[in-house]
């Protein structure tokens, strides 16, 4: 597939979810709501990541970066929020 | 033309490449803190004043909110392909590219101007010392959930005002700048930009869709 068109498909699909996380939002789903919106949210951002910033050819040092961020994400998340 | 070669360390350039990567993507990894613990924080009092929050996020533009996803979504399509021109050696193309993200993020900042100044209108903006008139229930923390709004909003737009900088200087240093030099630049740019839309994307389900 030319990068090109793998570059399309991904902003034809992000707004694709955009449309979805927006429709979702008038349906009453309780707290699944926000789970939705959230997950959708992750979907975006791990397209973007991957397909327009090249994560997953960008090496071993890039990874470990985002890795790096993410634990401390995690704990300053999931300290915070226990317990909640 | 000096080379971009500087140090033995970037002997070959491709390590230069290599390290100007890395560094964005540690200087990506302080920034996502920066927006964590602002997410966090409004992640916290959500989960404590749910039903204000609820209340007042029901103030906020929906419609305007989604052109403005749009609008940040197309920006790092263009950016993308930015990216890909510049790799081939599309020069003219990939300086097209730039010159549309620019764009685009200008007509995002002009938007959220738009909606910055409706809520100022409706006294919806507790901050620069304007008055907060809220008829709604637990105007207290209404208020906080507009604090926060603006808070991150901000900071966000003032992220992106420095890329539209960023992106104006790379375009006038454009003619004068060898082909590696481009190439880093408008990765580095890029990668900047992108996480500036993955912040964005966080941030519009978070104040926009999931309180209603």
């Amino acid at each position: 597939m030319s990068e090109f068109r793998k570059l399309t498909l991904a902003y034809v699909g992000l707004l694709a979810l955009l449309a979805l996380t927006v429709g979702s939002s008038f349906l009453a789903l309780g707290a699944f709501n926000s789970a939705l919106n959230l997950t959708i949210a992750a979907a975006k951002a791990a397209v973007i990541a991957i397909l327009f910033m090249h994560l997953a050819s960008a090496g071993v040092l890039p990874c470990l970066a985002v890795a790096a961020a993410g634990l401390w994400l995690m704990i300053l998340f999931g300290l915070t929020l226990i317990g909640q | 033309m000096k080379s971009p070669m500087t140090s033995i360390a970037f002997d070959p350039p491709a390590r230069e490449t290599a390290a100007a990567s890395f560094a964005m993507w540690v200087f990506i990894g302080s920034e996502a803190m920066l927006f964590g613990a602002i997410l966090l924080v409004f992640m916290f009092a959500r989960l404590s004043y749910g039903d204000a929050f609820a209340g007042a996020a029901k103030h906020l533009s929906l419609p305007l909110g989604t052109a403005n996803t749009v609008v940040l979504i197309t920006s790092s399509f263009a950016m993308a392909l930015a990216h890909m021109y510049t790799a081939a050696r599309r020069w003219r193309a990939a300086g097209r590219a730039l010159a549309a993200t620019a764009l685009l993020g200008v007509v995002f900042l002009a938007i959220k101007a738009t909606e910055y100044a409706r809520e100022f209108g409706e006294g919806l903006a507790p901050v620069l010392g304007a008055p907060f008139i809220y008829k709604g229930p637990d105007p207290v923390h209404a208020e906080f959930f507009f604090g926060l709004y603006f808070a991150m909003t901000s900071l966000h737009a003032l992220h992106l005002i420095c890329g539209v900088i960023v992106i104006g200087g790379i375009l006038a240093l454009w003619p004068r700048t060898i082909e590696a030099s481009r190439f880093r630049r408008v990765q580095a740019i890029g990668l900047y930009w992108h996480f500036v839309d993955i912040v964005w994307v966080f941030l519009f389900p978070v104040l926009y869709l999931i309180n209603r």
